[in-house]
């Protein structure tokens, strides 16, 4: 029986023609991704992992590679809340500054100045079927981005904040690349911070690569607040040594279309990772996150909640994948994915998938999506509360539980904030 | 004064009759107790005078008063001074109580032609109140009544009446479910919101409640009907007699 090869569409000719003849990437590597993606075009609709999600929008558009000339335009907001950060600028793709005066045990390190080695580990992830197409592009195209590494026993205090402005040069696009590499027993918290300015079209694919030692953990925050144009497809891998614990916030609220892949690989025993995520889709946005967990070893443990509310003619996806390796027995992975339909045009897809090759484990799913509950709102209003305010207690309340989830007091509050003015209410004040 | 006021009420579920006439005074100054077996109407009272949704009045008239109750929303009634005390009191996790009640006082005030309460005058107003009900300060920050053990609901019910000082307070089987402590301190509380210009109505299944806040009269509903009326000896009676051999001579 011949198999007749299903014809791909072609990487388009923007795209393939800001391919760079070499990258950051080491030169085989690049060279292999390279192939890769020239070879499979972009991800479509029938590519498993991306069936919910069409880039075909993206495709149509001609846009240029963002060329460095860009400038940061406003004060990033979140600088303002957390007063200690240490900021790390892009500006359409291309790393604009440094901090000075690093804590001792943090040292940060532009992609262009990264020493073998360095790009060796941020270029790890290989791209094996078309579904990680972007992966391919990024590792043959990524010539920005910044290494941070934490030294073993370093508690860092003051958070790390990574603030991209993208589209500050209308139709752009850029990729970028982030190695984040935690020593033994070392703490820290990276915050990447979106903003799409201007309400221009632009589109920044981007690949982080986690890389934690035994004992140590980390809180790593992705929050997409502002612009409506932007597109973003971002994908994090996450390795896990011994007792390492990864911490993510996802919360995303702007962007056109924001494609999230968040992939954690659980290697040794004591383990753990929380994957919490709000995604608020409205107007046409698409806001999409695949997760994949993969238990590779006994008496690892993982634990996710993801939220999505979608109004208007808003789209949210969330697909989250739990895989339990061969004979690692000992596993609890509770995941569970709730949703809220605010409006009859609003579409919201969830699918979690369980592959479990062990026999001792706990494992727990749910996914539920829904309205408003009509009881907790008539419970409101008897109390005098008015409808429209007793809607948005719900909705800013079933938002909360996952907000409540960043790692400072003063982050959750602005959060809070920032989702209540999303949706266009009062901040009730304490 | 006339608060309440409801004449030959008619309400029906869907196709089935519930409320088959009820006549109903509540002055200003009294405590009413409205008792009755299960199914016999009471939830559905509460629900009426709430106004939730589901239910079709039929007949009759109720003023809240002197005006049509049932001309109010849901929220109308609550900012009128019409408050009820839920029998299942709703779990509404990620929304903290001190929302809740912050939202529900602002909201009366503003009826009221006031401007929101000074968060610190709120703060330390909440602080007393949430003390005298025997709850910790932790309650306010918890979501509503999420995860709350029964007596923790109704404590929170009652703790929202003494705030919000209800004209009408309409309280729905607030003692069931409670042991003997929690139902202390719910007493208690109710027994605070007594007062020469104020109405309280409980509807409840037992006796017990009744031994502890007295009531000044005692309806007993039967088949959505009030078949009898008396002072506080009549639960007493009720008890002692059990429902159905009481129901069985009253009728």
């Amino acid at each position: 029986m011949s198999r007749i090869a299903e014809k791909r569409a072609e990487l388009p000719a923007w795209i393939a023609d800001a391919l760079p003849a070499t990258a950051a990437a080491p030169n085989d590597i690049q060279s292999a991704a390279r192939e890769q993606i020239t070879q499979w075009g972009l991800p479509s609709l029938r590519d498993e992992e991306w069936r919910w999600t069409n880039l075909r929008n993206l495709s149509r558009q001609t846009l240029v590679p963002s060329a460095g000339s860009a400038v940061a335009e406003v004060p990033h907001p979140i600088s303002a809340v957390l007063t200690d950060a240490l900021v790390i600028e892009f500006v359409d793709g291309q790393l604009k500054t440094l901090p000075a005066d690093l804590p001792t045990g943090l040292t940060l390190t532009s992609l262009e100045h990264a020493s073998p080695e360095q790009r060796a580990a941020a270029f790890a992830p290989a791209a094996t079927t078309p579904n990680d197409a972007l992966l391919a592009l990024n590792t043959a195209s990524a010539q920005q981005g910044v290494v941070i590494e934490v030294a073993a026993n370093t508690v860092l205090t003051r958070p790390i904040v990574l603030q991209w402005q993208d589209g500050v040069v209308p139709e752009s696009f850029s990729q970028t690349r982030v190695s984040i590499q935690l020593g033994a027993h070392a703490q820290a918290t990276v915050i990447e911070s979106v903003l799409g300015m201007n309400q221009n079209l632009c589109w920044r694919n981007t690949v982080s690569v986690v890389t934690q030692a035994a004992n140590s953990q980390l809180h790593h925050l992705s929050l997409g607040l502002d612009g409506d144009h932007h597109l973003l497809t971002d994908r994090t891998f996450v390795t896990l040594a011994r007792d390492a614990r990864y911490h993510s916030l996802n919360l995303q609220l702007a962007g056109q279309l924001i494609r999230r892949e968040i992939d954690v690989n659980i290697t040794d025993t004591g383990a753990h990772c929380d994957l919490f995520g709000l995604m608020m889709p409205r107007g046409k946005q698409v806001l999409d996150t695949h997760t994949r967990i993969i238990h590779n070893a006994p008496h690892t443990t993982s634990n996710e909640h993801y939220r999505t509310i979608a109004d208007e003619a808003g789209r949210g996806i969330f697909k989250g994948r739990i895989l339990v390796a061969q004979d690692a027995q000992k596993i609890a992975a509770f995941q569970d994915s709730r949703n809220l339909l605010l409006s009859d045009q609003a579409e919201i897809d969830t699918k979690p998938e369980l592959e479990i090759y062990a026999d001792d484990v706990k494992c727990s799913h749910g996914a539920t999506i829904g309205r408003l509950d009509p009881e907790a709102l008539y419970y409101l209003q008897s109390r005098g509360i008015s409808f429209a305010k007793a809607r948005g207690l719900l909705i800013v309340g079933f938002a909360q539980e996952i907000i409540d989830e960043a790692p400072l007091p003063a982050l959750v509050d602005w959060l809070t904030k920032q989702v209540t003015r999303r949706l266009g209410g009062t901040t009730v004040a304490e | 004064m006339k608060l309440l006021d409801i004449k030959n009420l008619h309400a029906k579920i869907g196709d089935k009759p519930i409320l088959r006439g009820i006549n109903l005074t509540v002055n200003a100054g009294e405590v009413h107790a409205i008792m009755g077996p299960n199914g016999s109407g009471k939830s559905t009272l509460c629900q009426v005078l709430g106004g939730r949704e589901g239910y079709e009045i039929t007949e009759g008239t109720i003023e809240f008063e002197g005006k049509n109750l049932l001309d109010l929303s849901t929220e109308e009634r609550a900012v009128a001074g019409l408050l009820l005390g839920f029998q299942h009191p709703v779990e509404i996790p990620g929304v903290k109580n001190i929302y809740l009640l912050k939202e529900a006082l602002n909201a009366q005030r503003a009826a009221q032609g006031l401007d929101d309460m000074d968060t610190f005058a709120f703060m330390k107003l909440i602080r007393e109140l949430v003390k005298t009900m025997d709850m910790d300060d932790a309650f306010l920050h918890r979501g509503v009544n999420a995860g709350f053990s029964g007596g923790e609901k109704k404590r929170n019910e009652i703790l929202q009446m003494l705030l919000l000082q209800p004209k009408l307070a309409l309280l729905d089987e607030t003692d069931s479910g409670l042991d003997i402590d929690a139902l202390k301190v719910v007493s208690d509380g109710i027994n605070r919101l007594r007062g020469a210009d104020r109405g309280i109505v409980l509807v409840t299944h037992y006796q017990r409640l009744l031994s502890y806040v007295e009531p000044d009269f005692v309806h007993i509903l039967y088949k959505g009907q009030i078949i009898k009326s008396g002072d506080k000896s009549l639960a007493l009676q009720l008890e002692a007699e059990g429902y159905q051999d009481f129901l069985e001579a009253a009728s």
